[in-house]
């Protein structure tokens, strides 16, 4: 989860996050280098002496700015569609959770081995004891094994609504109508706490989501098909 | 009317619509536009029309004595000789060839404060003098100042009258208990919270 005020990404738990957070710095830096460079020719601009206001015919220049900013793109693409191609790799998912959004909690469905369903809705402020994080914490949580892939099937019941974990790279939207699947495998146990990233409604804000990512031994023990 | 009102004398000058007053007296008093006019600037350095165009008995003689060669003029009416002082700024194609020693520095820029009356006549300014700078930027950043603290004065206002109590959760010992469950949690160990926390000693890092 994010702590108040936070600006950056938050750590990565998944291989896939870890990617996207050096994408993000490679990027971040090539617009900070272009942002300084135009902010450089503004202020050379405003505050030179010079009067010369013939400036056409400049074939040479032209021709650099624009193969230049044709490259800066190329190696931007580059590293973008790698990571594109590697989220669509086949990894034969050991575990498949269905996620249904509805106005405004989330339903889980773990079908492959049981029958388990639930929902999982936002605790209300009455609801929290000292130390709960407001407007995240829910009733019921998510429970998955680590470092096994498992399969997201993300749809929704009645409106638009989108299924994100920011610290696993997850944002999918939850479609009425249409079966999106997402795949992650995460690398660290512990509480991943995401929002519901697309409006729909009064408590849009209202409907989080929250994974209890645990140890596969612990996992096979059962606990989550206890009902 | 208010914004004259406080910033007075540049308010009057910046807001008003008149065209006269807005440009700064460097251009002619409403005429019309399709006709060659006079302007102070530094792009521009020869007008199309000179500054004075209805001339004084006295500006007309020495107009008179510029017209004969130049080298019966003295040093100072040298100085004096419009023509001349461009020829040695370097407008030289139109002007005399008159090449003289110690006439290098009769650079019309250099003489600000003493600008012979035959300069005048064709400019109404020079570089210097247009290129000033001016006191305008007190107002403005006194002014941008005033309305951020006006603008503080509203929010503290709407902190007292309007805004309803913060939710329990931004309590310090509520915060206090909620950082300790992020650190047990282990909340971004890598580079954010965790990673600032010695588990060891039990305290934040230094």
């Amino acid at each position: 989860m994010a702590h108040a005020a936070q600006v950056g990404l938050q750590d990565a738990t998944s291989p896939i996050m870890e990617e996207l957070i050096t994408f993000h710095d490679h990027a971040l830096m090539i617009i900070f280098l272009i942002c300084f460079l135009v902010l450089y020719a503004l202020f050379l601009t405003l505050t030179t002496k010079l009067t010369n206001t013939n400036i056409s015919d400049a074939q040479e220049m032209e021709t650099v700015w624009t193969i230049l900013p044709a490259i800066i793109l190329v190696l931007i693409a580059l590293p973008s569609l790698r990571i594109l191609y590697m989220t669509d790799e086949v990894n034969d998912p050991s575990l498949t959770i269905k996620s249904i959004g509805h106005q405004w909690y989330w339903t889980y469905e773990y079908t492959d081995y049981g029958g388990l369903i639930f929902n999982s809705y936002m605790l209300p402020p009455l609801f929290l004891e000292p130390g709960d994080l407001r407007l995240l914490d829910v009733d019921n949580r998510v429970v998955l094994p680590i470092e096994a892939p498992i399969r997201m099937m993300i749809t929704s019941q009645d409106v638009l609504h989108s299924w994100t974990v920011p610290t696993l790279g997850l944002k999918t939207d939850a479609i009425p109508g249409r079966l999106n699947q997402t795949t992650f495998t995460a690398t660290r146990p512990g509480v991943y706490y995401g929002q519901c990233s697309e409006i729909c409604g009064a408590n849009h804000s209202f409907m989080p989501i929250v994974l209890e990512l645990i140890p596969l031994k612990i996992f096979e023990m059962g606990p989550v098909f206890t009902l | 009317m208010l914004a004259t009102r406080v910033f007075s004398l540049v308010g009057k000058r910046a807001i008003s619509t008149s065209v006269c007053v807005r440009a700064h007296e460097s251009v002619v008093k409403s005429e019309d536009f399709s006709l060659p006019a006079y302007m102070d600037r530094r792009d521009h350095p020869l007008p199309e029309v000179a500054h004075v165009k209805h001339l004084s008995a006295s500006q007309k003689a020495l107009k008179e004595k510029e017209k004969a060669s130049w080298s019966s003029l003295s040093m100072d009416e040298k100085v004096e000789s419009l023509c001349f002082l461009l020829h040695k700024c370097g407008f030289g194609e139109k002007w005399l060839n008159v090449a003289e020693e110690g006439a290098a520095d009769l650079c019309a820029c250099k003489w600000l404060s003493s600008l012979p009356p035959v300069y005048r006549i064709k400019f109404k300014e020079s570089f210097a003098e247009m290129n000033r700078g001016s006191n305008e930027w007190k107002t403005v950043v006194g002014g941008a100042m005033f309305f951020i603290g006006f603008t503080a004065l509203v929010i503290m206002w709407q902190k007292h009258y309007v805004y309803g109590p913060l939710p329990q959760s931004f309590d310090k010992e509520w915060v206090a208990k909620q950082t300790k469950r992020m650190l047990d949690m282990k909340v971004n160990p890598i580079q954010g919270l965790a990673s600032k926390w010695d588990y060891e000693k039990n305290e934040w890092k230094k």
